[in-house]
């Protein structure tokens, strides 16, 4: 069956093959180089970023190759930091030395975070199912919502410019039994847009590795050990089946309007690997988690002379099961704990934005969520020998109100102020403010400021969770500023280069940890006062090297001590002064790309200094170290443009050193792998 | 060739930046004292990290090793260790989440056997009879091993489902072994150890986490009483002395609402029965009240675990601290004086004695 699907798959290259030509990865006009600098531009300045720390991440990055996740894309094109328990297992995102329940989500507009758990999962998001992803960091992050006391992701969908029909489709197939496909069918004119992707992942992720948390043992013939080794292990319960499908429509009036219908709905069934000091066998077990979300939002929005108003109403539904049976020995498998949680929200939101004059925004902007959630977390015999779910069934509304106005009284000064109030349950946070400054030193150089209060309240679980949850918990608050320069300057439309460097600091109090109990269950407290500063720098560069060649950069580091600064009556003394578990003190990456014609070579880069795995930060451990963590990758690219349309070929080489590592302690990563893609994307207009 | 060039060095730079330090750990030798008695901490570690480990504490000069097994073979014990019964000259450690059991030495520390085959196993229990029972949580069945082959044998079940069953630890009087059912459960069980199968069992209160043997032939389980909302029922915790001969409760102590009572323990000649309510309790095992004064105050902190010396009444206090950092043991003597202090590895959770020969 694979042999004739590979089969075919190059039978329709071929087709492609004989009409073949060079195509460049870049349009030959210098817009292609300037790109990345004009937004920089003070005077250019949309009125509404002013002040604003946002990194963005372009269409080009986030669609290397189909196999990426957004985890993947932030891992090497940002400075957060990617906490990832394994190949296709769980990724969270935090930025500036918080943690991951501190990164707001957005999808189209519509907070995903979990209301259970607070954080999102982006080893769930593929990459090609955005469009274009943007950063704001710390206190800009309260221009789309409240709770960002890292920061905030914003993730979009954009409506093309289509007109008529147009198909593109990849195909890939790598290393551990690994298979991906993608497939885009637009269709647009003057009016409509709608767009539809499907994308699916089937792997086995059984990937092997020398295993240094075990030792096998041999043994002379009189049965006496006489010598030992570190086995090769298989990555055991990892597989992964991922569906994803989205349905969008656009529809645009003459008179502005703009109306957008976006669905995604995503089927995953993906192991939960064991640990590498596990010696229960893996065929005999199922460790699973399962799910089935559903995210639809609707939109309008109207751009008039001296104003933009949109407003969107959307619903997440989410369905997810976590799974862990046995063979009980006779090949019959029993549960041993069969957790499920069901997730409805609700949301509606308006946002408008007036100019009443040319350097003048006023800024409103009112969210609601209504989430209605169902957990249950194991089953229990009563006393009567009947079974009882264990678990809770809450509702909780949330809201949110920002009005803000940003001016900008010379040409080189930009000023900011917002106010933002959020209610969840029937509890106010206090107000939180912001301010933003930017001001134009040259043309080439800015000096950005912000500052801000900002809360975030307990999650559901935090509060609800049988057995542990605490009703009691408060929100934790933060008190953060930043303030950075960020240069700009393009040479003779050959040479742009965008760079900037920012310092930040923020206190955070009530942080919420969970800790366990002596009755066998986990509680969540509010226990620690944290300080997390540091700097957090990048920089981009493309440059038009000749006709034919066209090299681009891009680099980010953050220094981030996150410190507990606990009372040492209630926390532990040793662990005061220290940094956070699992944050990094350093973290960098670099994506240089390489491209002469239609071939293009892609290098990333990812470094992450020792996460400390306990509160004292312990180095003279044996067992609890989680060392330095580099990663290099390469993608190499071909283009063949024909008449019939564009196909392009993709080798990627993920852990090009053949690295053995982890990234969380005991959780084994792949060493090096291959993963190859074929893109068509046919042409129907000639 | 001369853009390559440029490049170069670009290249080189990341590749040596790219190093990863990773692999095995060095071995260690170690040779303790046979003359010297010595204390095994088994320190749970936090679940799901896979970073629990063994200390060892030298009473007589004081010297702590810890890490001990990792550092004698080179890999760690495992994820949540949990118990330690020594055996035939062997020492048997249990590790909850890896699902295995490791026999030591217990001068060197290397590990000389291995069972595996578990679900989730919480403590082994010798018979005498050239095999051992070994108890489970996720597991309502009881597992016989052979201690020789290293072999699952067999399995005594005890009619619980897969979901909540739960069986902890265990003591053997007069030919029956007593277990404890701890998570969402409420009784004894009674096995007799000619048969492998239970022959009775008793009610004693939401969910007994312990169980320990006094010198005058009586049981005591220490119950937690469940938690606030549980489906299971929710109860003051209570201390609970059973007659095993008739296997009936012949006495309840009941302490006060929210108390968390645990690391239940008997000094050596059974006379004296303590356990952890915030400070350290002690008690005759024939009074009849509980006492109203700790013999150890607590200290604002977390005690997490307590064994007594057997020769000389000492007590051992384990400290949690934050539990995500190393755990801290408190030595006092009998009257409650402190007498040493010294870091341990990260939730030292339960201990046992290595006797000097």
């Amino acid at each position: 069956m694979k042999r004739t699907l590979l089969t075919s798959l190059f039978a329709l290259c071929g087709a492609f093959a004989p009409l073949a030509a060079q195509e460049h990865w870049w349009n030959d006009d210098a817009s292609y180089v300037t790109q990345i600098t004009s937004s920089a531009i003070v005077a250019e300045r949309p009125l509404g970023e002013i002040g604003q720390q946002k990194s963005v991440i372009d269409s080009a990055t986030l669609h290397l190759t189909v196999a990426q996740s957004m985890a993947d894309i932030l891992t090497y094109n940002s400075s957060v930091f990617v906490k990832q328990y394994g190949r296709g297992s769980l990724a969270t995102v935090s930025f500036r030395g918080t943690a991951a329940s501190h990164t707001q989500v957005t999808w189209n507009g519509m907070k995903i975070n979990s209301p259970m758990l607070g954080m999102t999962d982006f080893s769930m998001i593929p990459s090609y199912f955005t469009d274009s992803a943007a950063m704001l960091h710390g206190s800009s992050s309260l221009a789309v919502a409240g709770g960002g006391l890292g920061g905030a992701v914003l993730l979009n969908t954009e409506p093309t410019s289509t007109r008529g029909w147009d198909l593109s489709g990849v195909f890939g197939f790598g290393s551990f039994n690994t298979y991906d496909g993608f497939l885009k069918l637009n269709y647009g004119n003057e009016r409509w847009q709608t767009s539809t992707r499907i994308a699916a992942t089937e792997s086995r992720n059984d990937f092997t590795y020398r295993n240094y948390k075990k030792k096998e043992y041999t043994y002379d013939a009189a049965g006496i050990p006489n010598g030992s080794y570190y086995p090769i292990d298989t990555n055991r319960c990892g597989g992964i089946t991922d569906l994803h499908l989205m349905q969008e429509v656009y529809y645009k009036t003459d008179g502005g309007d703009r109306l957008g219908l976006s669905a995604w709905f995503t089927h995953s069934v993906r192991g939960v690997p064991l640990l590498s000091v596990d010696y229960r066998a893996g065929a005999s077990y199922n460790n699973s988690q399962s799910e089935n979300t559903l995210r639809a939002v609707a939109g309008w929005d109207r751009t008039g002379n001296k104003y933009i108003l949109s407003a969107k109403a959307g619903w997440l539904h989410t369905k997810q099961g976590y799974d862990f049976e046995r063979d009980k020995g006779n090949g019959t498998m029993v549960s041993m704990v069969q957790s499920r949680s069901n997730i409805n929200t609700i949301h509606g939101s308006m946002d408008g934005k007036w100019f009443p004059a040319p350097k003048l925004m006023l800024h409103g902007q009112m969210a609601a969520y209504q989430h209605f959630v169902t957990s249950t977390d194991r089953n229990a015999m009563a006393m009567n020998g009947s079974k009882i779910a264990i678990g809770y069934d809450e509702a909780r509304f949330e809201s949110s109100l920002y009005l803000g106005a940003k001016w900008s009284p010379t040409r080189r000064l930009g000023l900011s102020a917002a106010l933002r109030e959020e209610l969840y349950g029937d509890k106010l946070t206090p107000l939180i403010p912001v301010v933003n400054i930017d001001y134009l030193i040259c043309d080439e150089l800015t000096f950005k400021a912000s500052g801000s209060r900002n809360y975030r309240y307990p999650t559901l679980n935090d509060l609800y969770f049988l057995p542990g949850g605490n009703p009691d918990l408060k929100p934790e608050s933060g008190l953060s500023y930043d303030a950075g320069l960020f240069f700009s300057k393009t040479f003779r439309d050959r040479l742009s280069l965008n760079a900037s460097a920012s310092w930040f600091d923020s206190y955070i109090d009530n942080w919420i940890v969970w800790i366990p109990t002596f009755k066998g269950y986990w509680t969540p407290r509010n226990v620690l006062r944290v300080h997390a500063y540091g700097i957090e720098s990048k920089a981009q560069g493309k440059w038009r090297i000749s006709r034919d060649w066209m090299c681009e950069a891009s680099g980010n580091f953050a220094w981030t001590p996150s410190i507990n600064h606990g009372d040492p009556a209630e926390w532990a003394p040793e662990a005061i002064g220290k940094q956070l578990v699992y944050v990094p003190l350093f973290s960098s990456s670099a994506v240089v790309s390489l491209a002469w014609t239609s071939w293009k070579l892609t290098y990333k880069w990812c470094h992450y200094s020792e996460r400390f795995t306990t509160s004292d930060n312990d180095i003279t451990t044996k067992i609890g170290r989680v060392l330095p963590y580099y990663m290099n990758d390469i993608v190499l690219e071909k283009r063949l443009g024909t008449k019939a349309g564009l196909v392009s070929f993709k080798l990627a080489v993920n852990n090009l050193f053949n690295e053995e590592y982890e990234s969380v302690l005991n959780r084994p990563m792949p060493r090096r792998n291959f993963e190859f893609f074929i893109e068509i994307t046919p042409d129907f207009k000639h | 060739m001369s853009l390559f060039r440029r490049i170069l060095p670009l290249i080189t730079l990341f590749c040596a930046v790219s190093c990863m330090e990773y692999g095995p750990a060095q071995e260690e030798t170690f040779a303790t004292d046979l003359s010297h008695r010595g204390l095994f901490i088994i320190c749970e570690g936090n679940y799901m990290y896979g970073n629990a480990s063994l200390s060892y504490y030298d009473p007589e000069t004081k010297e702590i090793q810890n890490e001990i097994f990792a550092r004698s073979n080179a890999f760690p014990i495992g994820d949540v260790a949990q118990s330690m019964t020594i055996n035939n000259g062997l020492c048997w450690t249990v590790v909850n989440n890896s699902g295995v059991i490791f026999a030591l030495d217990p001068v060197t520390f290397k590990e000389k056997r291995r069972i595996t085959g578990f679900t989730s196993p919480r403590y082994i229990h010798f018979t005498g009879s050239g095999k051992a029972y070994v108890t489970q949580i996720w597991d309502p069945r009881i597992y016989i091993v052979d201690p020789d082959k290293c072999t699952v044998t067999g399995y005594i079940e005890t009619g619980m489902d897969f979901e909540t069953g739960s069986t902890e630890m265990m003591v053997e009087k007069d030919g029956y072994v007593y277990v404890n059912c701890w998570s969402y459960q409420n009784r004894i069980l009674k096995i007799d150890t000619a048969t492998d199968r239970i022959i009775n069992e008793l009610v004693v209160g939401i969910q007994p986490s312990a169980i320990i043997k006094d010198g005058y032939g009586k049981l005591w389980a220490i119950t937690d009483g469940g938690y606030e909302g549980s489906p299971y029922g929710h109860e003051r915790a209570t201390l609970v002395k059973i007659d095993a001969d008739n296997f009936v409760i012949e006495k309840t102590f009941t302490f006060d609402y929210g108390s968390t009572p645990r690391g239940l323990t008997a000094s050596g000649d059974g006379k004296t029965i303590y356990w952890i309510n915030d400070g350290v309790y002690s008690m005759d095992a024939a009074s009849e009240t509980l006492p109203a004064e700790p013999i150890i105050e607590p200290l604002g902190t977390i005690f997490y675990a307590l064994i007594v010396d057997p020769t000389n009444g000492d007590i051992y206090v384990s400290d949690a601290v934050d539990y995500t950092s190393n755990g801290v043991m408190r030595r006092y003597s009998a009257a409650g004086n402190l007498i040493d202090t010294f870091r341990v590895g990260i939730n030292p959770g339960n201990f046992c004695w290595r006797e000097a020969q």
